[in-house]
Formats: C-alpha cells, structure tokens, sequence
C-alpha cells in the first residue's frame, strides 16, 4: 500500500478545507474534522512504518511521473519514525486544544495545513518539493503564532515571518545553485550528479552553504534563533506545544537529509571545513542557548532558548559524520521532540491556575498541581539528562560518536551541556516544590483573580483532565524510549548504515 | 562461580520504588504510611539477604534486561560486593525508617509524605548502584540517586536549605558530568564498559594517556560523591536536612555509593594491577590521605555536631579511598570493610545528634555540657561509637583499620599507616571532649574551647582561655582582641561566646583604665545614655560580698567584666560579684569561670554550683545599680536554639524517659552492630563477602 505516503500529505491538506467551509454550518466542525484527521493520519504512518520495517525504504512516484523528472517521495526507517511522530503530536495536541486552545474553526485548518507541510518535508525526496512544504510549514506556522490575536502575538508572527521568509529564500536560493550545477533537483540523483560537477567548486559549496544558512535559521540555531523566543512566548499553549515539537524538527530532519544523502560523506571529506564550521556553530548554539535560557523570567521564553540549545546539540551530532553520533541525533530529534511537547502542555496547564507563565508564578504548584508538576520535573530532568529516559540515551551516542570522530571540542559541549540544562530546570523545580507563596496576599489575590470573569484568560481552579494526561503520558513515554532506546537504534540504524 | 539467572535482584531494586507507591496513596493516614515504608523495608532486607548463601559460596545472580544503548546490555548482577552495599543500604534502611519516625513526629515536621517517599526511591537506586553490572547501569542509577536525595536535602525549604539543594545538585551532577566522560572513554577506547572480576582486560594495553584521563575523570566523578578534597564542601551545608537524612547520607546512600563507584572503577573496571601499572593508585590514596588530614582538623573547629559530624565522615570515608588505591589485598579488605564499619558508627552518631536535637533542641557542642545526664543512653552509644571511630578495639572502626595499617606497610607505603595513626588521634581530639563533658562536666565547670573559637597558629598578643588578654589593662590589645574575635566570628559557625566576647571586648575597649571600665560595660554599650562616668564611687557602689585579695580585685575587674553577657544582670558593679558572673556563665562556654578562679586566690570558696546559688541574691542588690536595663538582646540574640539557656543543669533521666523507643531503639542496634563488627568480625557477614571480593580482585587467598 504505498499510497499510503502521499495521502499523509492530501489528506490533511484536503480536511483543512473542511473546518472554514462547514463551520458556518457546525461550529465545532474544526474540532472534529481535526480529531478525524489526526486519527486517520495515524493510521497511514503505521502503514508506511508497516511496510518500511518489512521491506525496507521504498519510494512514490507522484503524478506517476518518474524520477528524477518526477517528484519522487521517499519512505525509510527515519522517515517512518518521523511521521508517526508527527502523528502521535497531532492526536495529542487536538485534544489538548478542544479545552485549552484557540476555539475558532480556523486555527484548526491552520493547524492541518502544518501538520500537512511536515508531514511533507519529511517524506519528500526531492529538493524544490522540500522548498515547497518548508513554505506551507511556515505559512501554517505564522497563522498559528498569532492565533491568540494579541498584539504581541501580532507582532512577534510578523518577525518570524520576516526572518522564516529570508531563510526559505536562502534556502530556495541554495536549491537554485544546485540546479545549475547539476541540472537536477531529485535528491538521490543529486547524490550522483555532484562529484561529477566537483564537490569543492565554489557552486557546489556555496550551495551547500547557503542551504544550511536557510534551514539553520528555520531550526533557529544561534546566532538565527531570534524569532523563536518571540514566536513561543505569545503564541498559544497549544500552538507553542505543537511547533516546538515539530517544525524545528521538520528544519532539522531537512538538515539531515541534504547532508547526507545529497552530500553524503564524501563531500565531507572534500570539504571538511563545512561540516566543521556548522559543527562549531551547533556547539556554539548549545553554549548560548543554555545561558541565554538561564536569564529568562518568562517560562516559554526560558523553554525555547533551551530548543536552541537543544537543536544545537543534535545538529552538532549530524554534524561530526559518525554513524554513532547520527543515530543519537536522531534518537534526540524524537525524544526532544516528545518532551519539549509535554513541558510546554505542562506549561499550559500551570500557567492556567497560576495566572502567568513568569517562573515566579510557579511558586508552590507543586502543592496545588502535583500531577502536572510531577511531570514537568520528569519531564525537565529527562531534557537535562538524567538516564534511564531518553535524553540520556541520544546525548550518550553523540559524545560516545564524535569522540571517535575526534571532535572533542563536540563531545565536551555535549557532556557539559547536562549542567547548563540543570542550570535553568532547577530554578523551576526549585519553585514548584520547594518554595511557598510567601504573602498571604499573594494567595488571596489569587483568589479574588479566580472571581473576575474577564473573559480572556480567566484563571481556572484546577487544571483540566486532559492536560494531565498529556502530560503523564509524555512522561511515561520519555522514560519508556529511554528503556527502549536500543530497539529505537535497530529501528534507525538500517536507513542510516548506507550513509556510511 | 556459577551465574543464577534470577529476578531477585530486579525486585530488590524495585521493591522500594514500589513501596513509594503505597507510601504516597497512604499519605492521608500516617501510621500506614509509615507501615507501608516498614513493610518495604523489611521486605528489602528479605530478599537481599536470601541472596546471600549462594552469594557466600561465590555464585552470581543476574537478572538481564535486554540492551539499554547498543554494546550495553541492562543487566542486574548480585556479586559479592554488590550485595555488600545492598545489604547494608537496605538493613540500616530499616532502621533509619523507625528512627525517622520517631525524629519527624518528635518534631511534628511537615511534607512527611514526601519525605518517605523520596527516602525509598534513594535506596531503590542505591540497591540499584550495588547491582550495576556496568558503568552505564551504574551511572543510571548514580543520577537517580541524587535526583531522589535532592527533595530530602531541600525538606526544610527555608533559604539555607534551597542553597544548600542547589550546591548539592551542582556538585553531583557535576561529578556526574565526570563520570559520564571518564565513561566514553572507556567505552570508546575498550568497547566495553562491563565490570570484569580483575578488571577490563584492554585497558591496560591501551594508551597510558587516555586510561589515566579516564581514571582521573572517574575517580573525580565518584569522588565528589565519596566527599574526597576538594569536592567535600557540599557535604558539611547539606547538614541542614533532617538527621535521618544525613544519617542516610553519610551512612547508607550517597557518600558510599561514590566509594562504591570508586570500588568498582579499582576492583572491576581497571582492576588493582592495572591500577598499580599505570601508576594512578598511589595518587589516588594520596588525595585521601591529603582529604583525612585535612577534615580532621577541620572537624576540630566545628562547634555544630552535625557538621563536626560531617567532616568526620569526609575524614572517615578516605579511610575507604585509601584502601582502595594501594595495591595490597589486606588494604583492600581494610577499606572495603570500612564501608559497613564506618555505616554503622556513624548512623549511631548521627541518630545520637537527631535525639538530642529532637529532645533537647541542641545543636552546638558548646551547649552539651552534662547532657548524659539527660541522655544517659545516648551519650553512651556516642561514646561507644567515638572509641570505634578513633580505631580503638572492640568496635567496628578497629578491625578495618588494622587492615588498613598492615596493608599500607604491605604495600610499601608506611607514610600511610601514620596518616592513619594521626588520623585516629585526631578523631579522639574531636570526640572525646564531647564526652567528656556531657558526662564529667556540668555546664558551669566547661569554658571555652581554644581549638574551636580562637584562630588557629594562636594570635600575637598574650590571651588567657577565658578569651581576654586584657590583664595587663594594655589598650592597644583590647581593639585587636576585638578584632581577633570578630575574625573568629568569621568562621564557619558562628559561635555566640565569640560574638558575645567581641561584644564584651568593644565595651571594654571604651575604657581607658581597668577602674573605668566596669560601668560601662554595665551597660551594654559605649553609646548607651546611661553609661556612668568612670568615678570610682559610682563604679563601685556596693561592698564586696567576697573575700577577695586587694591586688587581685584590680586586675580581675577587668576580667570579669567580659563575663557579663548573660541576659541575667551583668552587673559586675562590685568585684565580689566576679564569682557569681563567672557562676552566670553557664552554657556561654566562654569566659571566666576558670580564668577568674584562677586569678582569684583560693579565698574564691564558693564552688561553681554554689556561686549559681548567690546569683539571685545579688542580682538584687545589683539591680538597684546603674544599669537598670537587664536584658542585652545584642547579646541574647544570637542564642536561639538552646530552650536551655538559663537552666544550666539537665534533668537527669532514665533510659526509659529519655527519649522515645522510636529512636532509642534504632541508636542501640546500630551501636550493637558496630560492636558486633568490632568483637566477631567473622561471623558478620560482611566480612567474608569481602574476603570473597578480594580473593577474586587480586588472586590472593585470603
């Protein structure tokens, strides 16, 4: 059935039609034209993982138009793990946003574009078609950040807008070199094509150079990070939870895929000044990132100066060109991807009875929510490090990768990067549990806030069901891929052998 | 050396996490919660100790779990020193819980839920720490470990205890960092990090470079955990948690899980002859002797018990550490044995510091005076367990060190066997004025203790133990007494008889000559609108009371004055009073009893407790005097947590009535284990498992 693959794009394509065009009729029809969706979505990427695990990486020929002509979708083990991913965060944030999202039939198409558009970047096979789904990402995703209507968030989809569209001109610039030096735009044939064209022509480089500048900046890697904190800090809970998990995802699975199967090793070897400058920027990243989210008061602010970190982390895996190293990035792509969902539904959830999202807001929460709290620490712990979860186990074979790789510089970050982690989760930690409001009239205006019905973000008493089990859920599942992060590995490791 | 397949040491590991289960859902009804953590416990100890037999006999339990990363598999393995530690973690588990009972309710704490909670989740990951069949499981269970001991350090949630939560975690998972390094080195040069009974074969044919970095980034990494120098400073700020907990810590969990580490790192991952090859042993029991030195002398100028009691045990537990890095089998058994000789010991200690705390709310050593009195069992225990810390026979401490002596001249270091020799006097240096005064002493008949409160190296001017070298009316020296006090208060702790000596010496320091002083420092302080004039016929406006010699009333006014820091009249207006201020000084530890009556002529009849007696006499006439004011609370302030202050002698109790069974009975085991370790080392188990340990380590039958 490998129809299946094209139809993880069309179909949420399609349903994001439904939700504008019959909500005059219904108006929950966003909610459950969503709901459908995601389900369905489900269903197809087990399928594709279905037939990936049984027969290996198969291809689609859109259009029946062949390659390298066509655009041809590709399906291996990374792929198959991605798009359930994908799905699995779709199901997950549609019911986390029928109580707590934006309620209007709208967000709910936006919604489906994006996970259309990831979906898409990371089953195409084919460069420009990757430039196409890149853009629909980033067009969902700039609806999305302003969803809320504030001014902020006004403000803040605009920046992002600014910024993602020079980046996907830079990378739609990149393709365009590579065009020219090549003549073709299918991923597996550029492979061929460019050792014939020379792997240290200036063209083939500066392509390379530029394609990595465009998605470097939709992964938000420092110095190209500045539009996240924005981006995160006034979107929706739902919304921040979502794109956090996924579109920097989707940039850095394309920050993979160019690497190696378009440029594969040997290019490295060629020209390992590339892969060693965006190396250094990665470790670099991982510094800052850390540092700049230890100085941060605003929760989702503090969380997505620790994406930067985070991705600076594993694209310093993708980096170093070690079978080893690759396999923890990947490992950390889903395992990041799985808890930064959980924190920021986590967030939500706090911030709802807490009536901000400061870290002084979270002051004894852990009193009054201790299922969402409990998990917010599992959860932050898991990022920092601490084993058996799976934020241990991809860290491990990034520093066990370069080390034999010889990027020591790669693996000392790494290593550190668990105290610089531990930096800016304990501040939070430390205030849920271990501090009291410390006025009485901190607790009563609480209380009196609890009354006013304003109408816009109206505190609530207790956090709502779903919330907690989102949260518990990613909890248990960041403990339980950590346990099986060997049979993740076995899953990857096929698709990624050839590489090497 | 059969290997059992077997769940055993899986459920060993995870009875606990369960337990916290139960002890969570109970946490409405306390005395289930408590059965549940019981319960637990008891059911730990079970199933380690069957492992035991076969364990004896040299068998193996595995548990295999699959592959955690590829090339490490999960797998749980009971081996000799594996249950070694899982024994002892999970016995004194049992009995730390009864006492945590006692000592949480005795002080009616709050968050107990969470308290017993995260007490069972840090033994199931030390239980896991001794069943680690590598480095990785190891360090799996390592950082859950301190992830679990972070609430227990933090429970107090007051500023000192989130500070000293923060330094914990920055220093554990820093040495975590060190570990984890040291670790992919390992694995990336061998490709293995699975312990092997004589150590990775590979490791001592790879480059000496690389095998010494990993063994310095793993004896680092455990080190900070095994509170070696200079990574022990977290030990003595995590005090301020509840006893049980540093009963926990110093004895059962934390600290032996980083000796444990190191064990592993010597004994099953290098291996003592690649140890001795690349040369990296010596170093290593350097840094321990370095770290047994260095915190006995420190331990010496603590006046809080509990954190003499800390640097105790960074002294003790380089005990272990150098054992483990000379190359000789009688001082790996030394040290080895040392783990459950020192557990034992030191959870008495500690439990002794939790009941007098508990009891009596004190925590100074200063304070103890007499307190066998009150607490004749507990001092007892104390005094027991400070014979066997010093490493004298009969108890735990002795036969370890015996060990230890014969294997650092066995391995041709005698430099060590003097550490050790000076270290067990250093410890009686530390002890036996505890116990001496809690049972010899009452309070009037203690004064201050030069070790702990002055400077060490001793200052440039003439001072008498009373604190003052102002006999000789010199000025100058007056000011740099003050400012030496001030300077004592710099340390650590702060201690009120120094404060109160630094506020004595800046009221004296008004006075120009010895007459003029007295009424000042009446007072209380120089800028008091009440402060009189230095005419004599105000300075003395009563007769003397007391026979006192001409000469000596002179010089001695001067002296008693700094007496007066009781928040009882510090009239010194008449120098008949000198006696009864000496008299007042009761607890202040500080000044004067001595130093006056030894400047007196033996005219100064009355006897301390006497003296006590004519204080509110006196206090009468004295009252109509000049300084009318009777309480000094710049004085008084500083005495917060001795309900004890004006009381200066202590009830005197029964075994029965003085404290609760809860945690009198937990004191007595652990006593009568350290004994039992002292007197028939053999017929305790531990001792053969680590002869067991050795023989295989090094080849050698023991």
């Amino acid at each position: 059935m490998t129809d299946a693959l094209p139809l993880l794009v069309v179909i949420p394509l399609f349903a994001a039609l439904f939700p504008v065009a019959l909500g005059y009729l219904w108006s929950d029809a966003g909610w459950a034209t969503a709901a459908v969706t995601a389900l369905l979505h489900l269903g197809l990427a087990s399928v594709v993982a279905q037939q990936v695990i049984n027969s290996g990486q198969f291809s689609y020929a859109v259009g029946g138009f062949q390659p390298p002509i066509g655009i041809e979708l590709v399906a291996d083990s990374v792929t198959a793990v991605l798009v359930v991913l994908i799905s699995v965060i779709t199901i997950l944030i549609v019911a986390y946003a029928r109580r707590a999202g934006p309620h209007q039939n709208a967000f709910y198409s936006e919604l489906l574009l994006l996970t259309a558009g990831v979906s898409g970047v990371v089953i195409t096979g084919d460069l420009f078609n990757l430039y196409v789904f890149l853009e629909i990402t980033g067009l969902a995703t700039y609806a999305l950040v302003a969803a809320n209507r504030s001014p902020a968030a006004a403000l803040a989809s605009v920046k992002y807008l600014l910024v993602g569209t020079i980046g996907a001109s830079l990378y739609l610039l990149g393709v365009g070199y590579l065009y020219v030096a090549t003549g073709t735009l299918n991923m597996a044939d550029l492979a061929g094509q460019l050792p014939a064209v020379g792997y240290d022509t200036p063209l083939v480089v500066t392509g390379f150079v530029l394609l990595m500048t465009g998605l470097a900046i939709k992964t938000a890697l420092f110095p190209l990070h500045t539009w996240q904190p924005n981006a995160y800090a006034e979107s929706p809970h739902s919304v921040t939870a979502y794109i956090a998990a996924l579109v920097s995802t989707a940039a850095a699975y394309a920050i993979f895929r160019i690497t190696y199967t378009v440029f594969t090793t040997s290019f490295a070897s060629v020209v390992p000044l590339a892969l060693d400058a965006l190396a250094w920027a990665a470790a670099i990243s991982v510094i800052v990132g850390s540092v700049l989210a230890v100085v941060q008061s605003d929760l989702k602010r503090m969380l997505a100066y620790s994406s930067v970190a985070q991705f600076g982390l594993i694209i310093a895996g993708i980096a170093v060109m070690n079978e080893i190293a690759l396999t923890g990035s990947l490992v950390h792509l889903v395992g990041h991807a799985v808890m930064k969902a959980g924190l920021f539904v986590a967030v939500g959830g706090l911030a709802s009875i807490a009536g901000g999202q400061t870290i002084d807001d979270m002051i004894g929460l852990g009193r009054r929510a201790p299922i969402v709290s409990l998990g917010f620490a599992t959860l932050a712990f898991a990022l920092v490090g601490v084993p058996p979860a799976i934020g241990f186990a991809g860290k491990w074979q990034i520093v066990l990768g370069a080390v034999s790789a010889g990027h020591w510089a790669v693996g000392v970050v790494a290593v550190i990067s668990t105290m610089l982690t531990l930096a800016y989760f304990l501040r939070i930690v430390e205030r849920l549990y271990f501090r009291s409001p410390s006025s009485v009239d901190e607790q009563t205006s609480d209380m009196s806030m609890n009354m006013t019905t304003d109408g816009g973000d109206a505190m609530a008493t207790s956090i709502s069901q779903t919330t907690r089990v989102i949260v518990t859920l990613s909890a248990i599942s960041a403990i339980a891929l950590g346990l099986a992060a060997s049979d993740l590995i076995s899953i990857l490791e096929p698709a990624l052998e050839v590489y090497f | 050396m059969a290997e059992i397949i077997s769940l055993r040491p899986l459920i060993a590991v995870i009875l606990p996490a369960i337990g916290i289960a139960g002890i969570v859902l109970s946490r409405r009804y306390q005395n289930i919660r408590e059965g549940a953590t019981i319960i637990t416990a008891v059911s730990t100890v079970a199933i380690i100790a069957s492992l035991l037999p076969a364990v004896l006999a040299g068998n193996v339990y595995i548990t295999n779990l699959g592959s955690f990363v590829p090339g490490v598999a999960f797998t749980l393995r009971a081996d000799a020193l594996g249950t070694l530690f899982a024994l002892l973690a999970s016995f004194l588990w049992v009995i730390t819980s009864f006492y945590s009972i006692g000592y949480m309710r005795g002080l009616g704490e709050h968050a107990q839920t969470r308290y017993f909670a995260s007490f069972a989740g840090s033994v199931s990951a030390a239980i896991g720490v001794a069943f680690a069949s590598n480095l990785i499981i190891l360090y799996i269970f390592y950082e859950l470990l301190t992830v679990a001991t972070y609430p227990l350090v933090t429970h107090d949630e007051s500023d000192a205890a989130r500070a000293a939560g923060r330094k914990y975690l920055a220093y554990t998972f820093g040495g975590g960092v060190a570990v984890l390094a040291g670790i992919v080195l390992v694995f990336w040069s061998t490709g293995t990090v699975a312990f092997t009974s004589g150590g990775i074969a590979s490791l001592a044919s790879i480059d000496p470079l690389i095998a010494r970095g990993a063994f310095a980034l793993l004896a680092g990494g455990f080190g900070v955990k095994a509170a070696l120098i200079p990574v022990h400073s977290w030990l003595p700020d995590a005090m301020v948690a509840p006893t049980p907990v540093s009963g926990l810590l110093h004895a059962v969990a934390v600290v032996k899980s980083g000796v444990f580490g190191i064990s592993r790192l010597v004994l099953d991952v290098y291996g003592p002859e690649t140890v001795a090859q690349l040369g990296v042993g010596v170093p290593l029991a350097v840094v321990a002797a370095i770290t047994i030195v260095i915190a006995s002398v420190i331990a010496l100028r603590q006046d809080n018990l509990k954190r003499r009691l800390a640097y105790s045990t960074i002294s003790q537990l380089s005990y272990i550490v150098l054992g483990l890095g000379l190359f000789s089998p009688e001082a790996l058994i030394g040290g080895l044995l040392h783990i459950p000789a020192h557990a034992f010991m030191k959870l008495t200690l500690f439990f002794c510091a939790g009941a007098i705390h508990v009891e009596t709310h004190t925590d100074n050593i200063s304070k103890m005076a007499g307190i066998g009195r009150r607490m004749p069992l507990t001092m007892s225990a104390f005094a027991i367990a400070s014979v066997g810390m010093a490493g004298l026979p009969l108890v735990a401490g002795f036969v370890s060190k015996w060990y230890l002596l014969i294997g650092s001249v066995d391995a041709g270091y005698p430099i060590f066997a003097i550490v050790l020799l000076g270290s067990g006097i250093l410890n009686i240096a530390y002890f036996w004025p505890i116990v001496y005064q809690a049972f010899f002493q009452t309070a009037a008949e203690t004064d201050a203790k030069p070790v702990v409160e002055f400077s060490l190296g001793g200052q440039w001017h003439p001072i008498r133990t009373d604190g003052h070298g102002r006999e000789y009316g010199d000025e100058h020296t007056e000011e740099t007494d003050a400012d030496a006090d001030a300077d004592a208060d710099a340390d650590d702790d702060a201690d009120i008889t120094a404060a109160s000596d630094a506020v004595n010496n800046k009221q004296s320091d008004d006075t120009d000559s010895e007459s003029s002083q007295r009424e000042t420092a009446l007072s209380g302080d120089p800028s008091d609108p009440n402060a009189e004039t230095t005419y004599a016929v105000d300075m003395y406006p009563s007769d003397h009371t007391t026979a006192d010699t001409e000469g000596s009333a002179q010089k001695t006014t001067a002296d008693t004055i700094d007496d007066t820091d009781e928040s009882i009249d510090p009239d010194s207006a008449s120098s008949d009073n000198e006696t009864l201020n000496t008299g007042m000084n009761r607890g202040q530890d500080s000044t004067g009893v001595d130093a006056s009556s030894s400047t007196d002529s033996s005219s100064k009849s009355p006897t301390p407790d006497a003296s006590l007696l004519n204080t509110p006499e006196t206090e009468v006439d004295d009252n109509t005097d000049t300084s009318a004011n009777i309480d000094h609370p710049d004085i008084d302030a500083p005495d917060d947590d001795d309900a004890y202050m004006s009381d200066p002698v202590w009830d005197r109790r029964t075994i029965y009535t003085e404290s609760t069974w809860f945690m009198l009975g937990p004191i007595v085991i652990a006593v009568t284990g350290a004994v039992a370790l002292g007197i028939i080392p053999q017929q305790v188990v531990f001792l053969s498992l680590i002869e067991q340990v050795v023989t295989a380590a090094t080849g050698v039958i023991i």
